[in-house]
């Protein structure tokens, strides 16, 4: 969906929704000033999409590096240990490409009797539904690679589609112990979807919109001052715990502890990871690593102020909206607080036991459902007063 | 309860097939009698050992309510008997009791004590693949440490060690 | 249980697969419905059965329906060996069958012979030498419990924290002995040689830096709510369920009953310190759930980590100096006699039965090990638990393979 948002946008040079910003991604805007007149048309779409889709690819890249290059450093502390510290000098920064490299040329196994399709398909549809999920993601006010009115839609929609790629790995990996990570897999997902879309309707309500850049905007504003700082949790208080039942929910999403019930190592040996060696494998952790990231992205736009801190405020102040340092800033700010969760859910994995199942579908069902639907309902509330009283 | 106590209680009891009381003693130079150290065991007859396990457990004063082991021994190659161990453990009471029955190599048939402790199977189960004692009655007569296919009894003092297994060899 | 297949009537009969033709002419399937049951190997390569074990289960989707273990994956011939080695040489192998224990087995066989040997006289150092280096051990050992347990249920970090203690204990062993997992230090009348100047310092040492920690593993993962939702009411193991399966250690205790060899039938100098009244024995109450389930016998192990430091604090303040063996010889003859001694290891009663018949060599040598007798209340306890319990059981009854097969 939003590789086809991505074309659109680039042939129409408007916004696919029509919205009033003046449309294209910063891809094509970059490239138009040094396209040469014989160019057609077509040749100047592909590029574009193609070094669009490049970028979005070595991010992913870089992401999954960064965070287990983190995850490692995380652990080893909390663990009292001090992780990596060999590979490439400071603190084994490059650990994880040296794993690469390693992962790279390890014998790409089939398992006897596995539906080679299927295992084939499987890390490469879960990389698909993360890529476009990305997509989706903008990098700052003027760069993204496709403005679109719906977009926490959009990640969300194809976020899930990665639970396809899972019980489709599960399936074809012909073992009994990949085919129960699959199938906790699929009950997990779609019983923590329901939360963390309703939760997530809270500070769209707040905020009145679907767009990330618009939501984004939205919190400058505090009591009508552009502090930068009118982020939707300080706004209204049932953003809170909506964010809260938003994050466990996006905890189980990502199949991260407590919620690692598909790869549940000490229950199911890896769940439906057991069978996948070398580069198949690193897939699925790119995978896990981008979703961790793109579910931070999520709370950091929605709750938690997006690209706007003080610092975006004043340089505003100071007139310096739109140039490239503006941009830069805004890029870093989200960042900075996307990582800030990914620790969050480092932390919180190095430090509780994993539930069991039967108490992941109580808590999805029987808790975290009602509760973020009252969420919903008690912010509503909270919208109208406000609307009455500050109009 | 002291050892002489026990063996009191389980004579007064009337204890089917109590043979003797085997205990301890101290060497004696004139009828060069190396003597023998160690613990004292109630010898008694082995197709009894069930009825006694079931009074040292039923019995309030003994109340064996543990079944710590049961195990052989092949004390030499050219004795008739293997020996049968047992060894009970009273948590109430704090004493312990150890039987020794003398079952013919011959024909080592023992009924089984898993209906009075659970804990038996596969004390059993051990037992009849390393020292080849038939237990009569036992619900899963199956190797436990060994191999199904494994052939011969390794615990015996005669027993002949395979030169290969399954192709593979062993010398 | 004597058969899986007998044993279990699947949830959902299968309907016949007959078809048959309908009044119009067309033709009627009954399809199969039937879930049928999926039987799967846990193990021997499984990180949850704690070495080579395997436990065939037979699963209703998560649903365990039956459980068989199987043994015999790291059956090393320990008794057979011990009927072909000299009663010293015999030793070393006692070390490899709880290797998380080692010191404890060197004491369980090495009592064993001596009851044998009824002149041989035991100097009070070596026997309070031989306390400290078996509770030392025995907290060794309930720290892997406890870390293996976490990671079982699925938290990482207390098995690092774990092994950060565990390091000062075997550092201390490696100072006094030179070995760091299998000692071989307590020997036939006493232990191999006395201790290194310091050593009982860094002991105390140790048990001071040691309270402080035992908090932190406290609160980490025995009040941890979801360690708690995990490990409560799972399990259970009634007071009649224990004694049937002959359970000892805290798998007895963690179901109530109020027995430990240490002070019920005491060896050693272990009476002299329960008179002092030094240390206590740790119960399963129920506080969490039910009384013997997995969080209960859980707490068992960690108390008693608390209970043999104090054990081993009071043995620094009495021990005095003096020599650390008896009389015995380069090679020992041991008088004919046939012998059984019981001693608390920390996975319950370890027995070593031995006969001789006056010579150099055992004639028998029987290891009554606890592991594998705790294992057997696998096959009652799994049944109609879930995929996840039954990994909590199998931590919860703390088995070393090493031991079960021997």
């Amino acid at each position: 969906m939003s590789f086809l948002a991505l074309v659109q946008d680039t042939i129409t040079k408007d916004n696919v929704m029509g919205t009033p910003h003046d449309g294209g991604n910063f891809v094509t805007e970059l490239l138009a000033k040094i396209r040469p007149e014989w160019l057609p048309e077509w040749m100047f779409i592909l590029t574009a999409v193609g070094i669009a889709v490049g970028f979005i690819v070595a991010m992913v890249s870089v992401i999954a590096m960064w965070s287990v290059w983190m995850e490692r450093k995380v652990s080893g502390h909390i663990q009292c240990r001090y992780g990596p510290m060999y590979a490439g000098g400071w603190h084994g920064w490059a650990q994880t490409l040296a794993d690469g490299v390693k992962l790279l040329l390890k014998e790409d196994m089939i398992p006897k009797g596995a539906d080679r399709a299927l295992f084939w398909l499987a890390p490469a549809i879960v990389l698909a539904g993360i890529f476009g999920a990305l997509a989706a993601m903008p990098l700052s006010y003027d760069w993204y690679f496709a403005r679109m009115d719906l977009g926490v839609f959009t990640i969300l929609a194809l976020g899930s589609t990665t639970t396809i790629g899972v019980v489709m790995a599960g399936w074809a990996s012909n073992s009994k112990w990949s085919l129960y990570g699959a199938m906790r897999e699929a009950a997990q997902v779609v019983a923590y979807e329901i939360p963390l879309g309703v939760s997530l309707l809270c500070p769209l309500m707040t905020l009145g919109t679907f767009s990330l850049l618009d939501a984004s905007r939205e919190q400058a504003t505090l009591f009508g001052w552009d502090c930068g700082m009118g982020w939707a949790v300080f706004t209204n208080p049932f953003n809170m715990a909506a964010f809260v039942i938003f994050w466990i929910a996006a905890l189980a999403e990502t199949k991260r502890a407590p919620f690692d019930l598909p790869e549940a190592e000490s229950e199911l040996v890896a769940g439906f990871l057991t069978e996948y060696s070398g580069i198949r494998w690193s897939f699925f952790f790119m995978e896990e690593y981008a979703a961790m990231f793109l579910m931070s992205v999520v709370g950091a736009v929605f709750f938690f102020g997006g690209f706007e801190t003080p610092l975006t405020a004043l340089m505003r102040a100071a007139d310096l909206e739109g140039g490239v340092l503006y941009n830069l800033v805004c890029f870093g700010t989200l960042v900075l607080k996307a990582f800030a969760g990914v620790f969050l859910m480092m932390w919180l994995r190095w430090t509780l036991p994993r539930v069991r199942i039967d108490q992941v579908m109580t808590m999805g069902y029987k808790y975290l459902t009602p509760l973020a639907l009252l969420c919903v309902l008690l912010t509503a509330v909270w919208e109208y007063v406000r609307y009455l009283v500050v109009g | 309860m002291e050892f002489q106590a026990i063996v009191d209680r389980l004579r007064a009891l009337n204890a089917p097939g109590i043979v003797e009381v085997d205990e301890p003693r101290a060497p004696d130079k004139e009828t060069k009698d190396k003597g023998r150290s160690g613990r004292p065991f109630v010898m008694i007859e082995p197709a009894s050992l069930v009825d006694i396990l079931h009074l040292c457990r039923d019995d309030e004063r003994l109340q064996m309510e543990v079944l710590i082991d049961i195990t052989a021994s092949d004390p030499a190659v050219d004795d008739a008997n293997l020996w049968i161990l047992v060894e009970l453990l009273s948590v109430k009471h704090r004493h312990r009791l150890a039987l020794k029955a003398l079952l013919p190599k011959a024909n080592p048939v023992l009924p089984s004590a898993t209906a009075i402790y659970r804990a038996a199977q596969w004390h059993e189960r051990e037992c009849a693949e390393m020292y080849g004692v038939t237990f009569e009655g036992h619900p899963d007569p199956r190797n436990i440490l060994l191999p199904d296919d494994w052939v011969g009894h390794p615990m015996r003092k005669d027993y002949e060690f395979p030169t290969e297994y399954h192709g593979i060899s062993c010398e | 249980m004597t058969d899986l297949k007998q044993q279990h009537t699947p949830s959902i009969q299968p309907s016949s697969e007959e078809e048959r033709i309908l009044p119009s002419g067309e033709r009627e399937f009954f399809f199969d419905v039937s879930t049928s049951d999926l039987e799967i190997n846990m193990g021997p390569q499984h990180p949850a059965t704690h070495g080579v074990m395997r436990v065939l289960l037979r699963t209703d989707g998560e649903l365990v329906t039956g459980a068989q273990p199987h043994l015999g994956y790291l059956h090393r011939c320990a008794e057979k060996i011990g009927e072909n080695v000299e009663w010293l040489q015999y030793l070393p192998y006692t070390d490899r069958y709880d290797y998380l224990s080692a010191m404890n087995n060197n004491l369980g066989y090495s009592l064993a012979v001596e009851s044998l040997m009824p002149e041989l006289e035991i100097p009070r150092r070596a026997t309070l030498i031989r306390t400290i280096c078996a509770e030392l051990n025995r907290i060794a050992s309930a720290l892997i419990a406890y870390g293996t347990y976490g990671l079982d249920i699925g938290a990482f970090t207390p098995f690092f924290y774990a092994f950060r203690e565990r390091e000062w204990i075997q550092a201390l062993f490696e100072k006094i002995c030179g070995a760091r997992l299998t000692y071989s230090f307590i020997r036939i009348g006493g232990v191999f040689n006395d201790a290194p100047p310091g050593w009982l310092k860094e002991v105390g040492m140790f048990c001071d830096v040691f309270e402080e920690k035992w908090r932190e593993y406290y609160d980490l993962l025995v009040e941890n709510h979801l360690f708690v939702m995990r490990t409560k009411d799972i399990g259970i193991i009634s007071e009649e369920m224990a004694y049937d399966f002959g359970l000892t250690g805290p798998m007895l205790r963690g179901s109530g009953v109020d027995f430990d060899l240490r002070r019920d039938m005491p060896y050693m100098d272990y009476k002299e310190i329960w008179d002092a009244g030094v240390y206590q024995i740790p119960l399963g109450r129920g506080e969490k759930g039910t009384t013997g389930d997995c969080w209960d016998r859980f707490y068992v192990r960690v108390q008693e980590m608390m209970e043999s430091i104090k054990i081993v604090r009071y043995c620094l303040e009495v021990i005095e100096a003096g020599p650390v063996i008896g009389d015995v010889p380069k090679v020992i003859k041991v008088p004919p006699g046939e012998g059984y001694v019981g001693i608390e290891n920390p996975r319950g009663e370890l027995g070593h039965y031995v006969h001789s018949d006056g010579g150099k060599i055992a004639v028998r040598c029987r290891v009554r090990a606890p592991s594998f007798v705790n294992l057997a209340v696998l096959e009652d306890l799994m049944p109609g638990t879930l995929l996840a319990d039954s990994v909590a059981i199998i931590g919860s009854t703390d088995i070393v393979v090493g031991e079960t097969d021997r």
